[in-house]
């Protein structure tokens, strides 16, 4: 609007106009970049300096002697090499993908399935389930993961005692948490409960944007529902969904209350580590900051190239609605 | 274009995201001149917290105007928040390490040499106790307290299975725990309970058997737990645990704590420190007793696992002398009889009596005095062993064998 008017007004100016009116035009494509450069200046201190330190100790000796003396000394990229040669990163890194692609999956897909209900239910049920999911929401995580420990406990869990006398078998006593596939199981399950609100209510939102005519002449063409779900709605949400995506994902690899208290630290081993427990555990227990440091470069970087497909599309898609 | 915006602020929204879940860093908080910062283990809080609290008046009327700031901690983490302090300032002045942490910590010059003379006692410490608060000759640690392990069980309950003497022999003790399973038949009761991956109980199964964990050899650790005598140890454990314990295969002893199980009327005995006395549930109380427990061979007990505690001033502390002397009030004599009549092994051998719990104390075994060593614990090494044998994932040789090399590694790391 503001291109054209200026545009039209150009045409019945004189000479002497038109270097003021050069200046303006610089001063408006300056203006975005003033607007932009507050945020840009936050983001670099709160998140540069720090990343900048992340680096730095990357490249340091800096066990407990250092740390009391404020001070590490230079070793290059050995820290880097010393990971990158620990089998135990490859075999968690590994497993955090995995853990991480099963994580992501199964809360995207229940959530789907879960926001496609809601469209469908009466409005009271709706609003019950809504307020089920926004409590879920409010939970605080460490809470929930004591909940879940108390239910699924090996004495007097709740779990086992329900299994056991709906007739699935004898759940007395029974462990969850004796082997790794178990282990892991029990945090899928609080992590999918935990971020199910998020998405669910992120994707009924999305679903109310899909226009309920162009469903309905679908329908009367003689689509059936998986077909206008796959070129109607799917498409449409694609954005939402990507973003959901590449959300879960950074959550989901890096993710560490949830396993280790729920594991509990007595249990956790290099056989069960996740990516972040492996970091905690090398950095902290072991007071090897620098390596520590060396393992979060890495997951950085490893989390920016599981994303990048994910933004990539998302800026395509950006750039086309532009 | 708002489509745009949306997506453009979800990149940055994003971008934030994953940076902030690689960073971390450590709140600061600053001490003030007239106060002190105490870290005690939650032991203190649970089972002597009268003489905490006793010793803090005393303190406060020799020192007008100090206030003394007590935080409980607890073993798992407590470390990972003394090195937050280290580096980020508003840490303890006084901290209590466990006898097997001391070593990683003092090599680091994370504590402040104390002058050993002028603590009570100082001259008949507990050899065990005052070497591992000593390093290169001076002094970082005063022995807190120690204690050994015994049973305490419900006198009410093995009167009733019609135990007359108590056991003298693992044999007998597995005999006796086998009647008790009998005269209760509840679900879940454990005649003596004990956690699976206890290792404190398991290694003194171990040392019965004349094997051991580690040991340096011309300056090289190695791993023993794969040799045949250690071997017949786990073995002993594992049938052991199979016939008297019906704890979790794969829980520690603090998930539930052996006592919380005691008091719930779900077990006849628990196998711990002899401070579990304290918290056996009130309808218990006059119904228990400890006993020292029997090993393999008639008239020897099991090794008990010698634990104690340390108490040390962080170089970092502001408020060095005055952690001193907080110090010497919470370890004077009077103090340690206290902790004595409490149950525990007191810090001097010039106090030391003939209760059950000295008596186990005769026969007992440490952790490998390594600098590592703390690394070991901490990576579970021992537990993840015993989870393996107990619930049968693996064999016990190939269990042993694996967590013995890890554990020769471990401690020869530079």
């Amino acid at each position: 609007m503001t291109e054209t008017s200026s545009n039209a007004a150009a045409g019945t100016l004189v000479t002497p106009r038109r270097r003021r009116r050069s200046s303006a035009r610089r001063l408006e494509t300056l203006i975005p970049y003033g607007l932009v450069l507050p945020v840009v200046v936050v983001i670099g201190v709160i998140l540069g300096y720090p990343l900048y330190w992340l680096f730095k100790l990357s490249t340091e000796k800096y066990g407990l002697f250092e740390l009391i003396r404020h001070a590490g000394t230079s070793v290059g990229l050995d820290n880097y090499r010393s990971v990158l040669h620990d089998q135990v990163f490859w075999h968690t890194l590994l497993r955090t993908v995995v853990f991480t692609a099963v994580n992501v999956g199964l809360t995207i897909g229940i959530g789907m399935l879960v926001a496609l209900l809601l469209v469908r239910l009466s409005t009271w049920v709706r609003i019950l389930l809504t307020s089920g999911l926004v409590l879920v929401w409010s939970m605080p995580v460490v809470v929930a993961v004591q909940v879940w420990y108390w239910m699924t406990n090996y004495e007097n869990g709740v779990v086992n005692y329900v299994l056991s006398h709906l007739g699935i078998g004898d759940f007395y006593e029974h462990d969850w948490y004796a082997t790794t596939f178990s282990q892991l199981s029990m945090v899928t399950m609080l992590i999918v409960w935990g971020a199910l609100p998020f998405v669910v209510i992120t994707l009924y939102a999305g679903l109310a944007q899909v226009p309920r005519d162009l469903l309905e002449a679908a329908e009367v063409d003689g689509a059936r529902p998986w077909r206008a779900f796959r070129d109607i709605t799917l498409p449409i949400l694609k954005p939402i969904l990507l973003i959901l995506t590449s959300l879960s994902i950074i959550w989901d690899f890096g993710v560490f209350t949830q396993p280790y208290l729920l594991i509990g630290q007595s249990k956790i081993t290099p056989g069960n580590y996740l990516m972040s427990i492996y970091l905690f555990e090398e950095g902290y227990f072991k007071s090897d900051y620098g390596r520590g440091a060396a393992i979060s470069v890495l997951m950085l970087l490893i989390v920016a190239a599981l994303s990048v497909v994910y933004v990539r599309r998302m800026m395509r898609i950006g750039d086309e609605v532009a | 274009m708002k489509k745009r915006s949306i997506v453009a602020l979800s990149l940055v929204v994003l971008v934030a995201t994953a940076l902030t879940a690689a960073t971390s860093g450590a709140s600061t908080q600053k001490a003030a001149a007239n106060s002190i910062t105490v870290w005690l283990q939650t032991d203190a809080q649970s089972g002597w917290p009268d003489l905490v609290a006793s010793v803090n008046k005393q303190f406060q009327s020799d020192h007008p105007g100090v206030t003394v700031n007590l935080q409980y901690q607890g073993w798992p983490d407590h470390l990972q928040k003394f090195d937050a302090t280290l580096a980020g300032g508003g840490g303890p002045d006084v901290i209590e390490m466990g006898n097997t942490e001391m070593t990683k910590y003092m090599a680091a010059g994370a504590f402040q040499a104390l002058d050993r003379s002028t603590f009570d006692n100082s001259g008949t410490w507990l050899k065990g106790l005052a070497a591992s608060g000593a390093y290169g000759g001076k002094t970082y640690g005063v022995p807190y307290y120690a204690g050994s392990r015994v049973v305490t069980y419900r006198t009410d309950l093995y009167k009733k299975a019609g135990i007359k003497k108590l056991p003298s022999t693992t044999a007998q003790f597995v005999a006796d725990a086998q009647r008790l399973m009998r005269t209760n038949p509840k679900k879940g009761f454990s005649p003596v309970y004990i956690a699976g991956t206890d290792w404190y109980i398991a290694m003194g199964f171990v040392f019965d058997y004349g094997g051991g964990i580690a040991q340096q050899v011309s300056g090289k650790w190695k791993g023993l737990l794969a040799s045949p005598k250690s071997l017949a140890g786990l073995a002993a454990y594992k049938a052991f645990f199979n016939a008297t314990s019906r704890a979790s295969k794969t829980t520690d002893e603090t998930h539930p704590n052996p006592y919380d199980v005691y008091a719930q009327g779900q077990a006849a005995s628990i196998v711990g420190p002899s401070w579990f006395s304290c918290c056996v549930g009130k309808q218990y109380t006059g119904d228990t007793a400890q006993f020292v427990m029997p090993g393999h061979v008639k008239g020897q007990s099991i090794p008990g696992f010698l634990g104690g505690s340390d108490l040390a001033v962080p170089a970092t502390s502001g408020n060095k002398s005055l952690a001193s002397d907080w110090i010497k009030d919470f370890t004077s004599t009077a103090s340690e009889k206290t902790l004595q009549a409490k149950g525990n092994i007191p810090n001097s051998t010039a106090l030391l009596g003939a209760s059950v719990n000295e008596r186990a104390a005769a026969r007992s075994w440490f952790v490998p005095t390594a600098k590592h060593w703390v690394d070991v614990e901490n990576g579970n090494i021992l537990r993840n062993m015993l989870a393996q044998i107990l619930t049968g994932r693996l064999s016990i040789k190939q269990a042993a064998q694996s967590a013995s090399d890890n554990i020769a590694s471990v401690l020869n790391q530079s």
